[in-house]
């Protein structure tokens, strides 16, 4: 009994040390800037003038707490973050599904999958170079569907991996009875194995749509002013207007980190599977 | 009984399954294009351009298309240069270095927290789902986050300051080895999570009958966690370790925002050191040839650890 205590103990001393930077940066974004920095006074955890200025400022351009206002309103890297990340998924779950089904019945060009992995093991700036180059000759960059298909392709190890693990999970007798009713087997695929995995598709696309909605790098590279995503534009806010804007940043921080933390816990049972591959379950 | 085998009996059936196999096949075919598609389009074109270009003095600020850098070809000229470049081997000892001290750290705590879950905790399902939010925050956005604690007028230093008065009053980024401290701690913050949960996943598997029987037969916690529990997740031990060396080595977003390499270089990264040579120095030919020169190195380690993984399976 003593020992379950103080394993609760423990564990919540942990939790609070995971739970504090969050919280700090929560409760920046609700504090007036005189409260931002312990330079006018001491800092407090909680704000002890709450505002909304902050959230005003990035969504209308204008605030009582900044002299100068903002020329770009967080809106369009909002509506760029959440176009590039969808379509980005779309094009990974689609391509991934289907490539998995066909390696996981029929056993053809199984290599597909060492490929893809290999992808996901170099550090992007080593192989940005030639992506950059050719992007710019076909007119993708700052374009939303340049950043979609880079996203589609770099989540796609993600997709093909999840997926064709379901299919090997899957008995292959449910669709060879509905080729003996005289389905063919595109039919087959797509009315009885397609709707079985459905939630299974779902999750992967969630957690896929975490990955992608959380990239800074790639959107850095090859977007220019049209389709920053929100950490892109969040980083760059302080040179945008005088000064540091803390409490700013920190409401876009918070925006930005809300819809991945929302769908992860509401696909915490699926993380381990969609972080190792799914070479491993919970 | 004798030994004749019979002809295959229902030979019109035979020929319906033939076709049916090819059907199946060239649906399996069709179903593969678009992901080889994809894969070629950002492999194949993109290796042989970076090849191409790592062989000359190339960059942007030229004028000439990329396809016209055939004028300034160097040969190896390049890979001379990054031999002796103690910018890129700094960096590279830096990242290994950080991933030598952070994914320690990370997997030791990670461990801890999955051995007292495993062990039992009141309010399991709230504390699992506290301790693994970091790992769900953006990368660029943990980074401001521990911008933001690390600052001369910040919370850690009010926070300190209350416990010693006036003792510490620092600027924790701008000092060599404290940024170097500060940025393993945000990287330990936000990834211990993930190795917690991809343990405690294998913990989770671990027979119960073999853990009850131990304890029957009089075994502590210690040691059927040492001699039963970790035995038997050794290859989910690898995985984790495995994925967060992966990840670790490629580092970018964090630092990018939190110190962006500075000061000076204490915290610049293989990817940092790369991202300025780029955008800083627009040196387009010498960092295609860097990136060859990891895909090589990088390609390689894989290969020659594949090989000692299967060495071992066929044992």
């Amino acid at each position: 009994m003593t020992g379950l205590i103080l394993r609760t103990l423990a564990v919540a001393f942990f939790a609070a040390l995971a739970l504090l930077p969050i919280s700090w940066m929560a409760s920046m974004a609700f504090k007036p800037a005189a409260e931002w920095t312990s330079a006018a006074g001491t800092l407090t955890f909680l704000p002890k003038d709450p505002t909304l200025n902050n959230f005003r400022y990035v969504f209308t351009g204008n605030s009582p707490d900044q002299m100068v206002g903002l020329d770009r309103t967080v809106w369009r890297p909002l509506y760029a973050s959440l176009l590039t990340a969808i379509s980005g998924t779309l094009i990974a779950v689609i391509c991934g599904t289907a490539a998995a089904y066909a390696v996981s019945r029929q056993r053809i060009h199984e290599s597909i999958g060492l490929s893809l992995l290999q992808l996901r093991i170099f550090p992007p700036l080593a192989v940005m170079i030639p992506v950059m180059i050719m992007w710019s000759f076909l007119g993708m960059i700052d374009t939303w569907w340049g950043l979609a298909l880079i996203y589609g392709i770099v989540t796609l190890p993600f997709s093909y991996w999840l997926m064709k693990a379901y299919f090997d999970e899957l008995p292959r007798e449910i669709e060879e009875a509905a080729i003996v009713e005289g389905c063919t087997p595109f039919e087959a695929f797509r009315q009885i194995t397609l709707p079985i995995v459905a939630s299974a598709v779902a999750s992967t696309a969630l957690f896929i749509f975490i990955l992608n909605w959380s990239d800074y790098l790639i959107a850095l590279l090859l977007t220019r002013k049209e389709w920053t995503t929100i950490p892109v534009y969040m980083n760059a806010l302080a040179t945008a207007a005088s000064g540091q804007l803390y409490g700013a940043k920190a409401a876009l921080g918070l925006l930005a980190a809300v819809p991945p933390i929302i769908l992860g816990i509401s696909i915490q049972r699926f993380l381990v599977r969609g972080l190792t591959f799914g070479a491993l379950k919970q | 009984m004798t030994d004749t085998t019979l002809p295959a009996p229902m030979p019109v059936e035979e020929q319906a399954t033939g076709k049916l196999a090819q059907s199946r096949r060239s649906l399996a075919v069709r179903l593969l294009i678009p992901a080889q598609v994809l894969l070629v389009f950002i492999v194949a074109f993109p290796l042989i351009m970076q090849i191409f270009i790592s062989l000359t003095w190339w960059t942007p600020l030229d004028g000439d298309p990329w396809y016209l850098a055939w004028m300034s070809w160097n040969w190896f000229d390049n890979y001379t240069y990054l031999m002796q470049d103690d910018g890129l081997w700094g960096s590279v000892g830096r990242t290994l270095l950080f991933v030598a001290v952070a994914v320690p750290i990370e997997f030791f705590l990670g461990l801890t927290l999955a051995a007292l879950f495993y062990e039992g905790v009141l309010g399991r399902p709230v504390l699992y789902s506290l301790i693994l939010m970091p790992m769900m925050i953006v990368p660029a956005v943990a980074g401001y986050i521990f911008f933001l604690i690390f600052q001369q007028t910040g919370p850690l230093n009010s926070a300190l300051s209350v416990l010693w008065p006036g003792m510490l009053d620092v600027n924790w980024l701008n000092d060599t080895t404290r940024a170097f401290v500060a940025v393993v701690i945000a990287d330990v913050w936000q990834w211990t999570p993930l190795m917690f949960l991809i343990l405690f996943a294998g913990l989770m598997s671990v027979p119960e009958d073999q853990m009850r029987a131990a304890t029957i037969l009089g075994a502590n916690w210690r040691q059927r966690f040492f001699r039963i529990a970790l035995p038997r997740i050794k290859t989910v031990i690898a995985i984790a370790i495995g994925l967060r060396v992966i990840e670790c080595f490629k580092i970018f977003d964090m630092l990018f925002v939190m110190t962006g390499g500075g000061p000076g270089v204490a915290t610049e990264s293989l990817s940092l050191f790369l991202y300025k040579r780029t955008f800083q120095d627009l040196e387009w030919s010498y960092v295609a040839s860097i990136g060859i020169t990891v895909l090589v190195a990088l390609s390689v380690l894989t290969a020659v650890l594949m090989a000692r993984v299967k060495k071992k399976d066929a044992r």
